[in-house]
């Protein structure tokens, strides 16, 4: 039996390599929490040898608030408000994921209206967090202008999302047993001239960064994930599609009304930083394919099914409930003791955390400047990795 | 494989896995002492084939004295899941590494060593994930005290 | 550029009338200092999003206010926005943050983990409540997020109090911190007072003791109704 708790000193003690053709000497350098590239407050302690990564370890932690702590002592809805400041970039799936779990562990039925107007949300915050993630690439690469072109669209979406939310960022809109609002209405219009323009944009996406040769340099080739890695090390998402394994919650496991539209999946070929670059483009195209077909169906009814002061009481058991996220499959792990209207204990299975580790897979042989461009290409959301 | 099926194949070849009721997925009980064989047979066994570790966490049930560690579980193959629920003491919380099987454990683990204090037989490297090296005590058990929390007034 | 300032302002006011030229220098360096504030890009949270990056995009655009350039390095800044929650670990990261940027130097708490703990307040066992606690804050910006427009108010406010408040003659001794969006005859004192007897009355669990302090809310409420819309 041999349990041996150690500490981050301990791993971080100058090596000596003497028997290296340049007398080259390994150091430890710190990537800190306030790094431009560190998207959030992500610690990277890196082994360099020159400037050849020789290994990455993360130390996460930075932003660790104990939601699942706090999560105990509230009620059902009051825990929505806070899954929204998790992956905030996908704020409205996080809603979903919780509220979805809740309404299968409680047995509460939602209506077609509901579930449409979840499906339409979702895949609009699909589309925005991908056009966001797409201009941070660029700017960590040291592309700026792209940071400025992403955050025009943002913003067109962003007062859509207003229009009927009130919110741009934290949405807490996706409630167990419905929606907070009705829909505004001119969101269809809205919508529909959003979907046209966003087809010409992409294509001046393609054409200010896809097809630059200097992006194609330093994507193509750089940090192959094989999907046995890729499964192995729990990735989800584009990350794992990326590499092969088409698994798409969407698809595996329809929820919302997904099963009653038509999109493809988008599977990369050999799993470099260009082809997890280049699903999620496609993505995008994907997800205006849905919003186009969802649009204009939106079946009538109410929003809400449950009384919104009611307090939700869930029979004693284990449940899990996920859904895929921009990111990857985003679990929610409940237990109740079936007395109070507040969860024993919740757990949020949080596609960054298991999508981090891949770093330490991919990093090692490749430069600095590589390790950045393998960050950007697996699009992490540091508060989702701490909870 | 649908649930009955996967739980037949589980249940014959593993006779100390129970079934787990009270859940909204399929989801088997086994004690701490037969979880490395059973979870290398999920893995390695070709009808079962779990290639995918989604998830492990851990339950403090302070009233009875246990941790419940969680394992979820897909398969990409043939497309089912499973959850495994398993006990260790408060007291002597020791629990067998799966990051062997699946090296997506190795985080899992310890993050909720870090949170709950659960210790792991031969982890290749079991340190604090989340909080300071030096923090004391484990925040999620239920009994942690820690001053600098702020208590909602009921 | 300050030592060399302060040395002028000093010759300066040897001679009669010179005090006057000073003067006029204090105001043509604070005013260069207000409108060429460089923010250090550090962000924690989601406020970093709406923050930093939104109000760097071409829609909000920050740098009309001369807040152009985000500088990566605290060295060359002079300006930190704190966007998001700080954690007891991040905690001596920010203090060191702060430590290295050059006087003088300002600081923004934007958002509410920022200000007070956010809606991380109650059972968090890492949170602390207000970056205040840590280093000291000049300008508070409500919200959570709060809007780009609440935070080019705070950036006003800000460059208003560096051009009435900073003196060359003593560089980094500002006034006392104002809040963006405050009402009329509340300082940040009294809300600071009453939330701490709020808080420790409350955590000796009696709901009426704390219903009944609930002063200062009640000049918020009054002051609302006055100037705010309602349909």
């Amino acid at each position: 039996m041999t349990v041996r708790i150690r500490t981050l000193e301990e791993i971080v003690r100058p090596p000596q390599t003497a028997d290296s053709p340049f007398s080259t000497q390994e150091y430890f350098v710190n990537m800190g929490p306030q790094h431009p590239i560190a998207h959030g407050s992500l610690r990277l302690v890196l082994l360099l040898d020159g400037e050849t990564v020789r290994r990455v370890i993360p130390a996460p932690g930075y932003v660790h608030r104990g939601i699942e702590k706090m999560a105990e002592s509230l009620t059902y809805r009051q825990i929505v408000h806070l899954t929204d400041r998790m992956d905030y970039l996908s704020a409205l799936m996080n809603n979903w994921a919780l509220s979805k779990t809740v309404e299968e562990a409680g047995g509460i039925a939602t209506n077609p209206r509901i579930e449409t107007i979840r499906t339409l949300m979702a895949e609009l915050q699909r589309v925005q967090s991908h056009i966001l993630w797409w201009g941070v690439l660029g700017m960590d690469l040291g592309a700026f202008t792209a940071f400025l072109y992403a955050f025009r669209d943002r913003e067109i979406i962003g007062e859509i999302f207003e229009d009927t939310i009130g919110a741009r960022l934290t949405m807490n809109y996706i409630q167990p047993g419905g929606l907070m609002f009705d829909v505004h209405p001119d969101f269809a219009r809205k919508v529909k001239k959003l979907i046209v323009y966003l087809r010409t944009i992409l294509d001046e996406y393609d054409t200010l960064l896809s097809g630059n040769a200097i992006l194609q340099e330093r994507l193509r080739n750089i940090g192959v994930l094989t999907p046995e890695k890729a499964l192995a090390l729990g990735c989800t998402g584009p990350v794992l599609r990326a590499s092969g394994v088409p698994y798409d919650l969407r698809k595996a496991e329809p929820y919302g009304v997904y099963d009653q539209v038509e999109f493809d999946v988008v599977i990369g070929s050999r799993g470099d930083c260009w082809d997890r670059y280049y699903a999620r483009i496609e993505e995008i195209r994907q997800s205006l394919r849905i919003l186009e077909q969802l649009i204009d169906n939106i079946p009538p009814g109410p929003t809400m099914v449950t009384k919104f002061a009611e307090r939700i009481k869930i029979p004693e058991g284990a449940y899990y409930g996920q859904m895929e996220t921009a990111r990857g499959v985003l679990g929610v792990f409940l237990v109740s003791d079936g007395r109070a209207d507040t969860p024993y204990r919740i757990h949020f299975r949080s596609p960054n955390f298991n999508n981090l580790w891949a770093i330490t897979a991919l990093a090692p042989g490749w430069r600095i400047a590589d390790l950045i461009a393998i960050q950007s290409s697996l699009d992490l959301v540091i508060p989702d990795i701490d909870r | 494989m649908d649930a009955e099926a996967l739980l037949e194949v589980l249940i014959a070849s593993e006779p100390a896995a129970r079934k787990r009721d009270k859940t909204n997925r399929t989801a088997i009980q086994a004690p701490v002492e037969n979880l490395l064989p059973l979870m290398k047979r999920l893995r390695q066994d070709e009808r079962l084939a779990f290639d995918l570790l989604l998830d492990h966490t851990a339950i403090d049930w302070l009233a009875e004295g246990r941790f419940e560690l969680v394992y979820n579980l897909y398969s990409t193959i043939h497309g089912h899941s499973l959850m495994v629920f398993t006990s260790v003491p408060r007291d002597n919380p020791l629990a067998p590494t799966v990051s062997e099987i699946w090296p997506t454990a190795h985080w899992q683990e310890r993050e909720v060593f870090d949170l709950f204090g659960v210790l792991y037989d031969d982890h290749p490297d079991l340190r604090r994930l989340f909080l300071d090296d030096d923090w004391k005590g484990n925040p999620l058990r239920k009994d942690y005290q820690d001053d600098s929390m702020l208590a909602r007034p009921q | 550029m300050g030592i060399a300032l302060e040395k002028i302002s000093g010759v300066l006011q040897k001679f009669p009338g010179g005090s006057v030229l000073a003067t006029s220098f204090d105001a043509v360096a604070n005013r260069a200092r207000a409108n060429s504030l460089w923010p250090l890009a550090f962000g924690t949270k989601c406020c970093a999003i709406e923050m930093l990056m939104a109000t760097g995009g071409p829609f909000q655009d920050m740098a009309r206010f001369g807040s152009e350039v985000a500088r990566q390095s605290p060295r060359q800044a002079d300006f930190m926005v704190i966007a998001g929650a700080i954690v007891r670990k991040m905690a001596p990261c920010v203090r060191l943050l702060y430590e290295q940027m050059a006087e003088p130097r300002y600081v923004m708490a934007t958002g509410s983990c920022a200000i007070s703990g956010g809606p991380f307040l109650y059972n968090s066992y890492t949170i602390i409540r207000g970056v205040d606690e840590i280093i000291p804050v000049d300008v508070y910006v409500p919200g959570c997020p709060p809007r780009p427009e609440a935070f080019f108010w705070g950036l006003l406010t800000l460059q208003k109090m560096i051009r009435e408040g900073e003196s060359l003659r003593a560089p980094g001794i500002r006034r006392k911190p104002v809040t963006a969006a405050l009402p009329q005859g509340i300082t940040l004192q009294d809300i600071r007072e009453e939330m701490r007897r709020l808080l420790e009355a409350e955590n000796v669990v009696d709901v009426t003791k704390a219903t009944e302090a609930r002063a200062w809310t009640e000049k918020v409420e009054q002051w609302t109704q006055k100037h705010c819309l309602r349909f």
